[in-house]
């Protein structure tokens, strides 16, 4: 079974669209979006109708897209974010909110664990970046395998012993084997906005055939996203952001 | 009654009592005065003085009949009748039966009798014992025919006395029927009054009630239809007419109309419904009702669960599910469901080599569409899954499935295992309810039954829990029940059955891509 798994779209339809295509070369049969599909970019309506039209395709809610909906405040956000979750607010359509509501936080399938940002508190929105939250998210879950997002930055976390973990992080595309059944933690990285320095969209699709990890990277049409976000008046940091990958 | 038995008990310890005396003391006063040799029967014998004396009883008393009788006595007149010689051998079985008491049927009429059983002494011996020994007065009289050849200790004879109850008994039936007919009689007279009194207070003055508003409603000019809660009444009394006749007539209370169809025979049973087949009324073509179990739509729990599987029919789409026409209230009405189900089919062979490919592909498709949209089938068991003609497998029943964007009813409500055990994931067997690997140890269990025709486990319902899960865990090798099994199909079917979950296969598509290749 090819398991693709990929996150933070943030209304980034080209990248979107980009992720999707390579990943109907590389036969996948299930896929499972971890969150944030709006805020930031400049199509929010298009991402949700997208997403919704996909077959065996499961969703998550993240921090955006709760926000969006009034469900947290985005007044603790950054200024940026903050304007993008106000524009984005006036833009869904009401069926589309419909839809963002009705998105769950965690998911436990076999023995796989997803969620947007963590485990042990799926609305605290807290990154899951070093070890102390990495042991506290190992804890809140039973299964050996966490995906998560909400970072923007492609990582995968080793547990070693019962205090002790490894932090990798993922640059390019690569694979990465899984057979010594090791509980990990996999950040999927992002498709609309990575934060790694690399521009190129990021997802991952995990083979429980060969249980191998493999992580690619899609080129996109950057400018084209850009020229929307200043188009449609959002930020023009947003689109520089895309440019650098930060 | 209580009086004759009183009465009968009464004469007998009074003969009982001249006995004893005759026995212990006239008997050895004469002995003194005549010497040991001697024997005066009139003065010595016990059954003749007690016979004699209750003989001049019974001349003023003609009712009461004492009679003492023995199987072999000296004298004829004492021998014992057929009832007698059965009660003589009541008192022989037992020795500890020293008196009996009961209604007998002689010539026609009742006697209430008594009886006493009386055992030979040593001293009776002498007149009793061997005839050559026994007093010559005795011969005499009586002859060396009867009384002899006893023993101390043989039960020498039965006394009894006997009084006729059958005027008694007659007395007592007349009045009792008597009483009967008088209680009836009273209580028929106030069944009437009853009803007179319910007429003139409730019946009457309601069809006053009824007409008065009628005239008023027709007055007012009010519209037909539902409105008040008369009309409900009337509507009530009017359903409940329709049941009774319906019920009267023994016709079966399943409706035989559902909106614009016709309701036909029941195809198969599901966890919360009837699968019944049908037509439409207009056109002739062929549907599949839907209909929901009566103690499903009355119980709210298990209404939620149907609910549930009404939604879940309604909104997927997959070539193994039927296609939904319409919903009636409660009802769906399916296209039509064709071919038979899978326990028929591998009730006749076991499937093989194409078919078992054609029909697991599928199975495996819907499952894993089921599971890639949050859904968790629970109750994958062949009853429910029908084969047509064309190898077209559709499954028809959803009643126990979940999906995790609602909350389960039966996990809310606390309900232990729901489905057949025989089917059922081991963790399911645990109370544990929404893992899409349950469907997968269900679909190996598929996989067993049609590569081998038979099931893994025999059918205990009564065991417990513990014993079902020692079962599963301890299943037969489908290579015993079918030999010539390929080594990949036998793994692919002990993966899918493992008994722990980590073992098992985690996604559908595992087992299909692992299948597909045993062809």
């Amino acid at each position: 079974m090819r398991l693709m798994v990929f996150s933070d779209v943030h209304a980034n339809l080209e990248a979107l669209r980009a992720v999707l295509r390579d990943a109907k070369k590389r036969q996948v049969n299930r896929s499972i979006f971890l969150g944030d599909l709006v805020g930031y970019g400049p199509y929010p309506n298009e991402c949700v109708e997208l997403m919704r039209s996909l077959k065996n395709c499961r969703c998550l809610a993240g921090n955006h897209d709760v926000a969006a909906l009034w469900e947290t405040s985005p007044y603790g956000m950054s200024s940026s974010a903050k304007k993008a979750i106000l524009w984005t607010m006036d833009q869904l359509s009401d069926d589309n909110k419909k839809y963002l509501e009705s998105l769950p936080d965690r998911l436990d399938i076999a023995d796989m664990t997803f969620v947007h940002a963590n485990p042990y508190n799926p609305r605290g929105w807290r990154y899951v970046l070093d070890k102390k939250y990495a042991l506290r998210s190992f804890a809140a879950t039973r299964c050996r395998t966490l995906f998560i997002g909400h970072s923007h930055r492609p990582l995968l976390i080793t547990k070693k012993y019962f205090f002790s973990i490894d932090l990798r992080a993922i640059s390019g595309s690569v694979k990465i084997e899984m057979k010594d059944n090791k509980r990990r933690i996999v950040n999927c990285g992002s498709v609309g906005q990575p934060r790694d320095r690399d521009p190129r969209s990021c997802y991952l699709i995990y083979d429980s055939r060969t249980q191998m990890l493999e992580f690619y990277r899609v080129s996109y049409g950057l400018e084209k996203t850009a020229r929307a976000i200043k188009a449609a008046d959002l930020p023009v940091s947003l689109g520089r952001r895309l440019l650098k990958g930060t | 009654m209580f009086d004759a038995m009183t009465k009968s008990e009464v004469i007998l310890r009074e003969a009982e009592a001249i006995r004893s005396y005759v026995k212990e003391e006239l008997r050895p006063k004469m002995y003194a005065l005549h010497g040991k040799d001697t024997l005066i029967i009139e003065a010595m014998s016990t059954t003749y003085i007690s016979t004699r004396i209750m003989a001049r009883f019974a001349e003023t008393m003609p009712h009461y009949v004492y009679r003492r009788v023995s199987l072999n006595p000296h004298n004829p007149k004492n021998l014992a009748d057929p009832f007698e010689e059965e009660m003589f051998e009541w008192f022989e079985e037992d020795s500890e039966r020293l008196f009996w008491q009961g209604i007998v049927k002689k010539n026609g009429d009742s006697f209430f009798v008594s009886m006493l059983p009386d055992y030979f002494t040593p001293a009776c011996i002498r007149c009793h014992g061997a005839a050559d020994t026994a007093p010559k007065e005795l011969i005499e009289r009586y002859g060396t025919e009867g009384g002899f050849r006893f023993e101390a200790g043989d039960l020498a004879g039965i006394n009894s006395v006997s009084i006729p109850v059958s005027d008694s008994l007659r007395e007592a039936w007349q009045g009792s029927l008597v009483l009967f007919a008088i209680t009836l009689f009273g209580s028929l007279v106030l069944l009437w009054l009853l009803t007179q009194v319910f007429q003139r207070l409730v019946i009457e003055r309601l069809g006053v009630m009824l007409s008065l508003v009628n005239e008023k409603k027709k007055e007012s000019g009010a519209s037909a239809g539902p409105g008040d809660e008369l009309d409900m009444l009337t509507a009530s009394l009017g359903s409940l007419n329709s049941y009774v006749q319906s019920a009267r007539k023994g016709s079966s209370l399943q409706p035989n109309f559902i909106g614009d169809y016709v309701v036909e025979k029941p195809i198969a049973s599901g966890a919360m419904s009837w699968l019944y087949d049908g037509h439409s009324v207009g056109s002739d073509a062929k549907i599949s009702l839907k209909i929901g179990f009566d103690e499903v739509l009355q119980n709210p729990l298990y209404k939620a669960c149907l609910e549930t599987e009404l939604h879940l029919f309604e909104t997927l789409s997959h070539p193994c599910l039927p296609e939904v026409k319409e919903r009636v209230e409660d009802v769906l009405i399916l296209s039509e469901i064709r071919g038979s189900s899978l326990v028929t089919l591998c009730s006749e062979k076991p499937l093989g080599g194409r078919q078992l490919l054609t029909m697991f592909s599928q199975l495996c498709d819907l499952t894993a569409t089921l599971h890639s949209t949050g859904i968790v089938h629970h109750d994958l068991r062949p009853q429910i899954l029908m084969l047509d003609d064309e190898q077209r497998l559709s499954l028809i029943d959803m009643g126990l499935a979940v999906s995790d964007q609602q909350p389960d009813p039966i996990v809310a409500a606390g309900l232990g295992p729901q489905g057949d055990l025989l089917y059922l994931a081991p963790e399911q067997i645990q109370g544990r309810r929404g893992d899409p690997r349950s469907d997968i140890y269900g679909i190996g269990i598929l996989l067993y039954l049609t590569t081998t025709g038979r099931l893994p486990f025999t059918e205990k319902k009564k065991s417990s829990i513990q014993k079902w899960l020692q079962r599963k865990e301890q299943m037969v090798n489908p290579r015993i029940y079918r030999p010539g099994l390929s080594a990949a199909l036998e793994q692919v079917i002990l993966k899918a059955l493992s008994y722990d979950l980590g073992n098992r296969y985690q996604w559908v598509e595992d087992l299909w891509d692992d299948l597909k290749k045993c062809e």
